[in-house]
């Protein structure tokens, strides 16, 4: 087990996926569920004569913060680009399930029983989506993944924690845009198709997916949170972004649909006008949009250090 | 009876030659881009020296590629000197024929063409040197008759600003000028008021601002999120059993990531071992972004820069008590000097490499790959005209056994070679190899000699995950092959170590394994770095570090 609170320093870009399990949450309180121990492997890379992880490259389990039994599912970018297939993807609904399971049974026994107690699930994401090897099974994963989330609603909060190397990509780009609240670094990257994607199918001329600066401003951090598809703006290290998800452990459920970015009739409405607002704006750069959004110096305010921006930037208002 | 001699033929030929190109040649010396082949037509005749500036890091581009537009019916077997041959018009110019000799100092990403080229008689191989070694020749035997150079800026007078990445400028123009040569330079721009002179306009006779701006490569630009564990306990060995141990104050760093974590951890590990102001207080070496943590902490005195490094300006600018800089404020480096100070002031060196041999002559040349040795070789190996003695100098050579074999009972120091590198390199590859690829090399491209950068008698230590093998205190070449055998792992060559030998290798300080050496293997990883991303040495610059893009992950 590593130090906790060595961990805690730690950057959370550089930390394994148990690491940020176990650090999330307070010190000496994760049980991981369905451990390598459980040798829950994807039976389709063992037909494909793959190599194999015994927790196929999520980490699920549970912890507390304070009094808040906190579920916690966690992706590992070094095995396989921390793509889901039929294995992680079932863990993952396991462990939302299990914690809207729990919820009900708690509030049942304990009608009275403080927000601050009722379970919360936290998603640290790592992945580029589907495991392209196991195709039908692997998107199948998501779609359940994501009907886990609606189940969910209302009921337990879901926070999505992004800022380790690989990003949030693919389907589960779409997955972490249905939680209820999104917490990154600004190392963090989220979106739907991948750089080397987009420059695959559309060209170096559309997107140079070498150009790291490009890659960032467009999918980093600090664009997202600029655009509201980010919540919360956090320094790279395991404490900060367990800080941001002890303070959404004193939340109560319905705190959390303010913070929503998709999911009622007036978020649809919402994004409709950022569609919009695209159409007329053209944007050929995300610093368009920065300008855009009252930020006279986007150069300046993407270079200068993380709390210099959260104090100054402007977010954009649709 | 006195015949009548003429000894002024080359300054005849050269007014000759620039007459023919004065339709081109405007006020200031300016030259407009599309009149740029034109003019190197008017200038250049076959069988000509020329030069087309260029190193590891900026390039006359431009005019490389003007060069290749010429006719090579009329203008063919020009002889290249010039230290790198980075780009591809450098070698096309030899696959149309413009070009046949070529006598250079590295190769970079072209390094296969040369080889191919050599061994399809495209190109005829002069020599593979190093740099001082080239530029030395410049002025004896291989003084271009024409340079095509390349600078920031020019004036309306012509003076030329080569400012940050000023570089082998300086060499190149003094030895072409100066024996009646013609100086072309492209610039980025001109301008009414240049920062500072650089190259006085007298010594330059033709001025192209190019279409855009020259290439230049951010080559010691090395991102700390990539510092692996395995680098910090290299690094952490060098520090303790090599810095700690010599008290080494003068060195230069290679361009790998052994020395990058070394410099990431001088504010961490070499601050518990005590080392500020004892190690790394004068260095030779480029901009390198790593070193911003170790400087803003007070680490070092001075550096002197072969070259610039992208996105360094400012920082240099904002530090000029650490750095050469010129009255302008941006640094002035200077390939020529750097090297020299390499060569004769520096105490260590200390970089990485591809492959040792059991005797441990170090290369990084490959099967088909003629690279070069850039300067590397200068700084690697015992300067032999030094005279000057500081501690770890004199203690490195105080520790040499033989030494009497060879000048009887005097004293003499000698120059800290120190080559690190896992006992396993890229794709598994072993460093450690009974023979070098380089022989391999030698036989493919018709070489002279395989191609060494380091030989075996000036490397005094090998840094890997193993320990640290002080060769310089082995008494005879079967204990030093010994030592190698300790250092290189599971290697064929560290699988015939003796463990019995290499016990008693461990109990003469001949060779030391981290435990002998009091290092933690368990510390040797990320928490210890003093800056563990890009970002990091951004803001520890307080901003003034502007990295390339492609090393931006924000």
């Amino acid at each position: 087990m590593p130090n906790w609170n060595r961990l805690q320093t730690n950057s959370f870009l550089e930390c394994s996926a148990r690491d940020r399990a176990v650090g999330l949450v307070d010190e000496g309180s994760f049980v991981e569920l369905g451990g390598p121990f459980d040798r829950l492997v994807s039976p389709h890379l063992v037909a494909l004569g793959e190599a194999v992880e015994n927790d196929d490259g999520i980490v699920t389990g549970v912890g507390r913060i304070g009094a808040r039994p906190v579920f916690v599912i966690s992706q590992e970018g070094r095995f396989i680009g921390g793509s889901v297939g039929e294995v992680g993807g079932a863990k993952m609904v396991g462990i939302i399930d299990m914690a809207i399971d729990f919820n009900d049974r708690l509030v049942a026994e304990f009608p009275d029983l403080p927000p601050s107690a009722r379970p919360l699930v936290a998603i640290s994401f790592e992945t580029g989506g589907v495991r392209l090897h196991e195709a039908n099974a692997g998107l199948l994963a998501h779609a359940e993944v994501m009907d886990a989330l609606q189940r969910a609603r209302h009921k337990v909060p879901v926070v999505a924690l992004i800022g380790s190397r690989i990003g949030c990509f693919g389907g589960m780009g779409f997955v972490a845009a249905a939680t209820d609240a999104i917490v990154m670094s600004e190392f963090g990257r989220l979106g739907l198709t991948g750089p080397e994607v987009i420059e695959q199918e559309m060209g170096k001329d559309e997107f140079d997916a070498s150009n790291r600066a490009l890659v960032y401003r467009t999918t980093g951090g600090r664009h997202k949170y600029v655009m509201g598809d980010a919540n919360f703006l956090v320094d790279d290290t395991v404490a900060a972004f367990r800080a941001q998800l002890a303070d959404l452990c004193a939340l109560p459920v319905s705190s959390f649909e303010a913070m929503r970015r998709i999911g009622s009739p007036e978020l649809v409405e919402k994004q409709l006008r950022g569609v919009a607002l695209a159409a007329e704006l053209k944007p050929s750069d995300a610093r368009d949009v920065w300008r855009h959004a009252g930020n006279n110096d986007p150069v300046g305010l993407a270079d200068g250090p993380l709390a210099d921006f959260r104090k100054s930037v402007r977010r954009l208002a649709l | 009876m006195k015949t009548e001699q003429r000894w002024d033929k080359l300054a005849a030929d050269t007014r000759q030659r620039l007459e023919a190109a004065s339709a081109y040649i405007g006020a200031g010396k300016r030259v407009k881009a599309e009149d740029t082949v034109a003019l190197l037509k008017a200038v250049i005749r076959s069988g000509d020296r020329v030069n087309i500036e260029g190193n590891n890091q900026k390039q006359a581009d431009f005019l490389a590629d003007c060069l290749n537009k010429v006719d090579p019916a009329e203008i063919h077997d020009l002889h290249m000197v010039q230290s790198c041959v980075p780009l591809a018009s450098h070698l096309d110019m030899f696959e149309r024929g413009i070009a046949k000799k070529l006598d250079f100092a590295f190769g970079g990403p072209q390094a296969g063409r040369v080889a191919k080229f050599i061994r399809e008689g495209k190109i005829q191989l002069g020599a593979i040197h190093t740099y001082l070694e080239l530029f030395g020749r410049y002025f004896l035997d291989l003084t271009p008759r024409v340079s095509l150079i390349c600078a920031y800026e020019a004036d309306r007078e012509g003076n030329l600003y080569t400012g940050f990445n000023t570089e082998d400028t300086p060499v190149i123009v003094e030895a072409t000028k100066f024996r009646q040569g013609i100086v072309i330079a492209q610039v980025n721009k001109i301008v009414d008021k240049l920062p500072r002179v650089d190259i006085p306009a007298d010594w330059v006779d033709a001025v192209v601002e190019s279409p855009k701006p020259f290439f230049i490569e951010p080559l010691f630009t090395r991102d700390p999120g990539l510092v692996t564990d395995n680098h910090i306990l290299l690094g952490m060995l060098a520090l303790k059993g090599i810095y700690a141990e010599y008290k080494v104050k003068r060195i230069n760093h290679g361009i790998g990531f052994l020395t990058s974590a070394i410099e990431l951890i001088l504010p961490t590990y070499g601050a518990e071992l005590g080392l500020k102001g004892e190690v790394c207080t004068h260095m030779v070496l480029n901009p390198h972004p790593t070193m911003i943590p170790a400087i803003e902490d007070g680490w070092v005195d001075t550096i002197h820069c072969f070259g610039g490094e992208l996105g360094m300006e400012d920082y240099v600018k904002a530090r000029s008590d650490i750095f050469f800089t010129g009255p302008d404020g941006s640094l002035r480096s200077n390939r020529a000097f750097a090297q020299t100070a390499g060569h004769y002031a520096l105490d260590m060196f200390i970089g990485g490499t591809l492959q040792i041999d059991e005797w441990g002559n170090s290369s990084t040349a490959t099967a088909n790959r003629v690279s070069g040795f850039g300067g590397a070789p200068n700084m690697g190996c015992d300067a032999k005209g030094r005279r000057h003695a500081t501690e770890s100098w004199l203690k490195c050579g105080q520790e040499v056994p033989h030494m009497a074999d060879q000048i009887g009972a005097m004293p003499r120091g000698k120059r800290l070679v120190v080559q690190g590198a896992e006992t396993f390199g890229e794709g598994r590859a072993p460093t450690f190899v009974e023979k070098l690829d380089a022989w391999q090399l030698a036989e493919n491209a018709g070489l002279d000699l395989p191609p060494v950068m380091i030989y075996g008698d000036d490397v005094t230590h090998i840094v890997t995950e193993e320990g640290v093998a002080y060769l310089n205190r082995a008494p005879d070449m079967a204990t030093r092959m010994a030592a190698i055998r300790a250092a290189a792992g599971y290697t064929e060559v560290g699988l015939k170590a003796d463990p019995a030998e290499t016990r008693r290798l461990r109990d003469a300080n001949i060779f030391k394994t981290p435990e002998d050496l009091g290092i933690d293997r368990n510390r040797a990883n990320r928490d210890l770095l003093a800056a563990r991303s890009m970002r990091d040495l951004v803001d520890i610059s307080g901003g003034l570090y502007n990295p390339p893009a492609r090393f931006r992950n924000w």
